[in-house]
């Protein structure tokens, strides 16, 4: 056993009662504590041994019950994983927030009732296929590597930290957010699950190409579920179920024939691709607006140097696929 | 006034199951759960759930087992069912969309498990709880029920010997409500927070227990607690048996493999009883390390190689690395064994019922009993949904016929107004000093080797701080998540339980399966093949006892 010799821990909390406090405040508590203790029993002896009057959500203290996330030093983690001995030595101090993208109800617990509401709207259960019912009295029979295709997303614990780190979340109230799609790819990839082409096909103009694929969920997912990863596998799949027919997926696959042909972006041609040559109509202001100040968007890029070099790659990635 | 006919208290496995099984049969049904369902305790079992479905295995040898793994003291005719009803709850888990593992032919697989003789033991990789949990909450579906999440039970409301619902405490508002009910489902889960080292989260602290307690209800077999062997020095996060299956050995501070002095041929995979008992010895008589978190051992992987370590114990390799900041490839991971399981708990029927009228409980809250002095692991998630799920249907069947619930305006009052004169007072102490002594206490006295002088000695210091939590202080004034309020609550049931463990462990002057006595040492059928009740008086548990349940094993001795 290390007895590595304990540290000074300024832990800085926030502090807030909705309307009883007029604003947050953060208060100091100064601890010492072995580099390992987790930011989670620094919380716990403030509680015990300063401040009764702390608020927080905590029950397993191992990282499997999902209570506890929160920001430590503006990260959204689980406070009983994170040691404080790195983050005194990376920042001098821990502070401690609450969860970003709900509300607060007091200290540092949020109300997660959007963060739930999400995870039903993808309809969290087996959909059995009716011409393909269970096996009666037996399992249904599963491979070793039909079961490694949930990939992580079964490990998920649901402690929100991806949807506090998500910066599509903050942005637009129809996006699911990161742990509902990561859900719903678990049931996607599901052998037993019959209703497949359904989830693909609705979740295209719920919010699957609302995701701005900036992969904050996959750094703090405390559990290695990859939501963006998942996101990404979703919206291929979506794309071959479906054909690319909403303006996400036709985007998203605009922007690979652009690349593929000259390597570089035709701007103007990707707005025509995604919204139609009417549903442009639209956005012709706007349009006109950037051709102001930018005539050149307007003309036709040329192919960058060593573009046929590029073909080559595609070709390589994918035989099938015609140019 | 809020009205159901079936409130099932918890939402864990064995309370998620229990609504299920009362929604089927087309009752109006609500859960009450301190935590959000995802959140239970449940979702922290690594193991598995037994099931005996290989093609070796039997039902017959599954009963054989637990019975022997109970030391004769489980019900065989429970035991009997249970067993028999295993195989086909696994497979409905699986059909309600669990993630289970599986061999190369498709099929469920089983990993070996201790007690067990063949391997039996069915597995989501590491998380086998998680995985059930989900997909069970998941199949129940939030929208078939009323689901009053972040409730804690207060009190059941019962007169006449009926139950008539409970009042339960809202924490997001701080409002204090009664839920009238047909009939009540207790799921609460374990009490393990009796005790300073537990490898249970910091929710499991007995309240439906003790709620059931308070009202009437008889608490069986309390004394019977296991300890797991190889928990995390200082946090107590289990270590799974599997690290010592896997060929960790067990080393005190001379380096010695010390389990070959008390079972030379099984040696780390002697029964947890056995390992719990060397572990505490070696420290005892000097031969352990000590350090400021108290005595411990090692648990050595480092001779197995980092391959092995980092891929067939990913997640031993996790915790030890970020709760203890040990690398167990290149260190010995320090350990000492920690309160793990209740064998004891409300006392049920097969069918989940108490002896009040309407009252029913299940999981690790209940005690059928079907672990008798010791549980195998493995056994405890198949309790949760078999008889989670008998617990609802019998709920069911009651509510269906039984007449309306009485409730009086009086039951409110009289249930908040302990809480409100903890929340009043300007001087007194604060529970989190009372529970910490009281948690010491547990471990001094009560803990895996116990003897008369010690536990009066327990029962002595348990009264003195039940006296002073009269007097318990809540400083925090706020109505919304008011932590410091819900811990002096969690805090009196875990003083009430406490002692029932006591007295019930000073009366049973003999050693059976988790219950080993210095000062008695052997197991005395004569006397003891009896489960202990204890009932609630205005002085302490009253102790009554009643037969064990016999259908074909006699009682033999206990080797393995
Ligand atoms: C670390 C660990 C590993 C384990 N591994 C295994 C294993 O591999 N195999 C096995 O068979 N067993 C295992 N067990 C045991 C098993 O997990 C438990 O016995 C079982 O999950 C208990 O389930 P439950 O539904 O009874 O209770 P829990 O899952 O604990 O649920 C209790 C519920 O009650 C609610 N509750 C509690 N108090 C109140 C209140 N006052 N008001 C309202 N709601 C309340 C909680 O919110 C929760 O929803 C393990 C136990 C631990 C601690
Ligand atoms: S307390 Fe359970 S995840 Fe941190």
């Amino acid at each position: 056993m290390p007895t590595a010799s304990a540290i000074p821990v300024p832990l800085e909390v926030y502090r807030f009662q909705p309307g009883v406090d007029a604003k947050p405040s953060y208060r100091r508590y100064e601890l010492e504590l072995s580099p390992h203790t987790p930011v989670l029993s620094a919380l716990l002896k403030v509680r015990a041994e300063v401040d009764p009057t702390l608020s927080l959500r905590y029950s397993c203290r191992s990282a499997i019950c999902g209570s506890c996330a929160m920001r430590i030093n503006s990260k959204s983690r689980l406070a009983c994983e994170t040691p404080v001995g790195p983050e005194i030595e990376r920042h001098g101090r821990i502070v401690v927030e609450p969860m970003a993208n709900q509300p607060v109800i007091r200290d540092l617990v949020v109300d997660q009732a959007s963060f739930w509401k999400e995870y039903e709207r993808i309809e969290p259960h087996l959909k059995p296929d009716p011409l393909h019912p269970m096996p009666e009295g037996r399992p249904n029979p599963m491979t070793p590597a039909e079961v490694e295709r949930f990939h992580d997303t079964p490990r998920c614990i649901a402690c929100a930290a991806c949807y506090s780190a998500c910066p599509a979340v903050a942005a637009d109230p129809a996006f699911p957010g990161p742990m509902a799609l990561a859900k719903l790819y678990r049931f996607v990839v599901d052998p037993r699950d019959g209703a497949h082409q359904d989830r693909l096909v609705r979740i295209q103009t719920e919010g699957l190409w609302l995701c701005l694929r900036c992969h904050l969920c996959t750094e703090a997912c405390p559990k290695d579920v990859r939501p963006s990863e998942r996101i990404r596998d979703l919206k291929e799949m979506a794309i071959a179920a479906q054909g690319a027919t909403e303006h996400g997926s036709r985007h998203a696959v605009g922007f690979k024939t652009n690349i593929r042909a000259a390597g570089t972006l035709n701007e103007s041609r990707l707005v025509r691709q995604t919204f139609g040559v009417v549903g442009m109509l639209p956005q012709l202001p706007h349009g006109l607006a950037i051709w102001r100040k930018k005539p050149e968007v307007a003309k036709r890029p040329r192919p960058i140097e060593g573009a046929d070099e590029l073909e080559k790659i595609y070709e390589a990635l994918d035989p099938e696929e015609p140019r | 006034m809020l009205r159901h006919d079936v409130v099932v208290v918890g939402a864990g496995l064995a309370g998620q199951r229990a609504a299920l099984a009362a929604i089927e049969a087309g009752r109006d049904v609500a859960i009450v759960s301190k935590l959000h369902p995802l959140r239970s305790h449940s979702g922290a079992a690594q193991g598995g759930i037994n099931a005996a479905v290989g093609a070796e295995d039997s039902v017959d040898t599954h009963i054989f087992d637990t019975v022997k793994g109970s030391d004769y003291l489980g019900d065989q005719d429970a035991i009997e069912f249970f067993c028999r009803e295993a195989g086909p709850i696994v497979v409905e888990m699986e059909h309600f969309g669990t993630i289970f593992s599986r061999s190369d032919d498709g099929s469920l697989a089983r990993r070996p498990f201790g007690g067990a003789h063949f391997p039996r033991t069915i597995y989501a990789a590491d998380r086998t709880g998680l995985a059930l949990l989900q997909a069970l909450w998941e199949r129940l579906g939030s929208e078939r029920l009323t689901l009053y999440a972040e409730w804690d039970l207060v009190d059941l409301v019962v007169r006449d010997g009926r139950v008539h619902g409970l009042v339960a405490f809202d924490r997001t508002s701080g409002e204090f409500a009664e839920i009238a009910a047909k009939a009540v489902v207790l799921a609460t889960g374990p009490a393990g927070r009796v005790y300073a080292k537990t490898t249970n989260a910091h929710s499991c602290t007995g309240d439906g227990i003790a709620a059931a307690y308070a009202a009437g209800a008889f608490l069986k077999d309390m004394e019977f607690v296991q300890f797991h062997p190889t928990a995390l020095l200082e946090s107590s996060i289990l270590i799974t048996e599997g690290a010592r299956g896997e060929g960790g050995l067990l080393k005190n501070a001379s380096g010695e493999q010390f389990m070959v002095r008390y079972a030379p041929h099984v040696k780390e995979l002697a029964s947890r009883d056995v390992v719990s008992r060397a572990i505490v010895t070696e420290v005892k008589e000097g031969r352990g390390f000590s350090g400021p978190f108290g005595g411990y051992v090692h648990l050595e992987l480092m001779h197995l190689g980092r391959e092995r370590v980092e891929s067939r114990l990913t997640e031993i390799c996790d915790f030890a690395r970020r709760f203890a900041g040990i690398d167990p490839v290149t260190e010995p991971i320090p350990v000492y064994p920690a309160q793990h399981y209740m064998m004891g708990g409300i006392g049920t029927d097969i069918h989940g019922a108490t002896n009040l009228t309407g009252l029913y409980a299940a999981g690790e809250a209940a005690c059928v009993s079907i672990h008798g002095a010791n549980r195998l692991g493995g056994n405890s998630l198949l309790e949760t949904l078999v008889f989670g799920r008998e617990a609802g249907r019998a709920a069911a069947a009651y509510a269906a016929t039984a007449p309306a619930p009485e409730m009086h305006a009086s039951d409110l009052e009289a249930a908040a107004a302990p809480l409100r004169a903890w929340s009043a007072r300007t001087d007194g102490e604060d529970p989190s000093t009372l529970r910490t002594e009281m948690q010491r206490t547990m471990e001094e006295c009560a803990g895996i080797y116990r003897d008369a002088a010690g536990m009066l000695e327990g029962i002595q210091r348990l009264r003195a701080l039940r006296a002073r939590f009269e007097k318990v202080r809540v400083v925090d004034r706020s109505p919304v998540y008011n932590l410091n309020l819900t811990d002096a609550l969690e805090t009196g049931h875990l003083l009430e339980l406490a002692e029932v463990i006591l007295v019930g462990a000073y009366a049973r002057t003999e050693s059976r399966g988790a219950h080993a006595r210095t000062d008695f040492p052997k197991r005395d059928d004569a006397r003891w093949m009896r489960h202990t009740l204890a009932r609630r008086t205005p002085t302490g548990p009253a102790l009554d006892y009643a037969p064990v349940a016999f259908t074909r094993f006699e009682p033999t001795e206990r080797v393995y």
